[in-house]
């Protein structure tokens, strides 16, 4: 912890020597947690020429190109890929968020009878998984196989985040409940008018761990979703990068509309495909910095 | 009739010797509102996470074109456990979680108590900006990066090993360093996010202890030791315990973008297995019986662990 207020700091030269191999040490981390990234964003941005045999560890394009970046996003697979993510994420977190806080505001009432028997049923989901096979069996007997209700469904409500948010609802001073209600509020005004706006960080902070979670989703729709035009982005990264199947973005019919796709180096379109990929991820960190921090924070320390 | 009205009929249908079908009719009219807005979620619950329980009963039958299923009992667990294969990807579960507890949990805890030295806000804070960033990438964009920089060609980790002189390895394809692929694109994903936890906990710590600490004349190396490592073993014990409760899963999200047929061998895991023999080949109800077998020795760790944490550390899993 940093030294009082106060109190003038002396040190050593040993602490000196300490302290620089501390800082040398948590500078080394941040440089291998960021370095791929650039390397890849570097690679993506290269002259397609230049870049077979480029080093892993260089982090500056050779040369300068849009080639790799004008080819994938000009190309139907990663196009739809984009859309259907987009589609599959936004509606699943909507769902997500509206459901947790219905269930989660009618489950803080401490006096609701039933609730027990409520908070056992949601906790033996999180004890007890039968797994994959009953699940799928599960959307194929509903007839959701190879539609994007299957992945949009997948987890709608989880159970974690609606722990959290139950805690949070818990939190809310009793008498501002009462004073609504003795001013004639029935209890939908007081969620809607009173508990949302006051939980406005807590749902924003639910929000993000499910856009996190949907858009990052990749299991359930590489075996729900058989249909290639439904694909969200992380399964045609998958087939791309992990699966080494060409065919997901250079394959037969692919360049016949796509000329000169099979010329552009390989390496170069996976490191573009990966950027793509986490590029919401990117956008959207500065929030996830702001919630989640605070909201891990908090939550460790009353917990 | 007003809330408070209600409120007042709540109370005394509890206290008084109100008929129960009044007393069923009074809470309903209470908190029918609350109940509609539970509903949604609770449905989804029960569809989602209660059907599969039931669809789970193929384990114990021959799956037939035509319903009705026939019942064979514990045939499909008599085939799993005469399997050699089973016995194999039981102990890459078992041997892959092991690592992660050795090599990975430590990992996080020092991180914090590195973050925690540093005495520069804007510092500390850059740090961590950086380091939470993998835990948020999917483990298909991992496996991505972790194939680029493991290339034998040009990836970084060849590059800098080929300095000193070290021929270049293909890890992704070699069987060997396949589970420390596991392990290293672990730490590389969760060991500056976890940090915050343990971070967290030391912020909680009473800073009069380092004061008095410091009035003993105790150095950097002895207030760490004797003063946070103390202050965050509850922390420790039960995120330890947590990690204990997930020992069967070894995480299937990672794994299967990390395995290929060179390493199945040592990283093929009960999850990829379920997926492989029932998505794949179809043998539904053995792979349901697979999926039950760790479903429900999962359910006894998961358990003990909440117990036990519970006991020690007086938080549980929930």
């Amino acid at each position: 912890m940093a030294a009082p207020k106060g109190t003038a700091i002396r040190r050593t030269p040993l602490e000196r020597i300490e302290y620089a191999i501390i800082v040398t040490t948590l500078l080394a981390m941040v440089v291998v947690m960021l370095q791929p990234i650039l390397n890849l964003l570097a690679v993506s941005f290269s002259d397609p020429s230049q870049v077979a045999g480029k080093s892993g560890l260089d982090i500056w394009p050779s040369g300068f190109s849009l080639d790799v970046w004008m080819l994938l996003l000009q190309h139907p697979n990663v196009q739809r890929g984009i859309l259907n993510s987009i589609f599959i994420t936004a509606t699943a977190t909507f769902i997500g968020v509206v459901g947790t806080a219905l269930m989660a505001w009618g489950l803080s009432r401490p006096n609701l009878p039933g609730r027990r028997i409520i908070f056992l049923l949601v906790l033996v989901t999180i004890v007890f998984e039968p797994g994959i096979i009953p699940d799928y069996f599960l959307m194929k007997r509903m007839g959701l196989l190879d539609s994007y209700w299957s992945v949009i469904l997948y987890k709608a409500v989880n159970a974690w985040y609606l722990i959290i948010l139950v805690r949070f609802f818990e939190e809310i001073p009793e008498e501002l409940l009462e004073a609504a209600e003795l001013d004639g509020a029935n209890p939908f005004q007081i969620f809607f008018q009173v508990v949302l706006p006051l939980a406005k960080p807590a749902l924003a902070t639910i929000a993000l761990f499910y856009l996190v979670f949907h858009w990052n989703e990749f299991f359930r729709a590489m075996i729900y979703l058989n249909d290639q035009t439904k694909y969200p982005l992380q399964v045609v990264l998958r087939q791309f990068v992990v699966e080494g199947d060409k065919l997901a973005i250079v394959g037969a019919d692919n360049a016949a509309n796509n000329i000169g796709v099979a010329q552009i180096n390989l390496k170069a379109l996976k490191a573009g495909m990966i950027i793509i990929t986490i590029l919401p991820i990117l956008a959207i960190y500065p929030l996830i910095l702001k919630f989640f921090t605070k909201g891990t924070m908090s939550g460790a320390l009353k917990g | 009739m007003s809330s408070v009205e209600q409120n007042a009929t709540a109370i005394a249908s509890v206290s008084g010797n109100v008929p129960i079908s009044r007393r069923v009719a009074n809470g309903i009219r209470r908190w029918w509102p609350y109940y509609v807005m539970l509903a949604p979620g609770l449905l989804f619950f029960l569809i989602w996470h209660y059907f599969p329980i039931w669809e789970a009963k193929m384990a114990f039958e021959q799956v037939r074109i035509i319903p009705p299923n026939l019942w064979v009992g514990l045939k499909h667990f008599q085939t799993l456990f005469a399997s050699p294969v089973f016995y194999q990807v039981l102990a890459n579960t078992l041997i892959i979680s092991t690592l992660k507890i050795l090599f990975v949990f430590p990992v996080p805890i020092i991180v914090a108590l590195l973050l925690n030295e540093v005495r520069s806000g804007k510092l500390r804070k850059f740090v961590q900006s950086a380091i939470y960033l993998p835990h948020f990438l999917s483990w298909v964009v991992i496996a991505g990066i972790f194939i680029a920089i493991l290339s034998p060609s040009d990836g970084a980790v060849n590059q800098i090993t080929g300095l000193f002189g070290i021929k270049p390895t293909a890890f992704m394809t070699d069987g060997n360093s396949s589970r420390w692929v596991l392990v290293f694109s672990e730490i590389w994903r969760s060991a500056g996010w976890d940090s915050l936890l343990y971070l967290a906990a030391i912020i909680g710590i009473d800073q009069s202890l380092y004061e008095a600490a410091e009035l003993d004349g105790a150095n950097r190396w002895q207030k760490v030791w004797h003063v946070t490592i103390p202050g965050i073993v509850p922390t420790i014990a039960t995120l330890f315990i947590l990690n204990m409760g997930m020992f069967l899963s070894a995480d299937l999200n990672q794994v299967i973008n990390f395995l290929n047929d060179v390493n199945r061998g040592q990283i093929d895991i009960l999850d990829t297995y379920v997926y492989r023999i029932g998505l794949r080949t179809g043998e539904y109800s053995l792979a349901t019986a697979a999926g039950l077998f760790k479903a429900v020795f999962g359910m006894i760790l998961i358990l003990s662990a909440h117990f036990v944490s519970k006991r020690l550390t007086g938080k549980g899993v929930w």
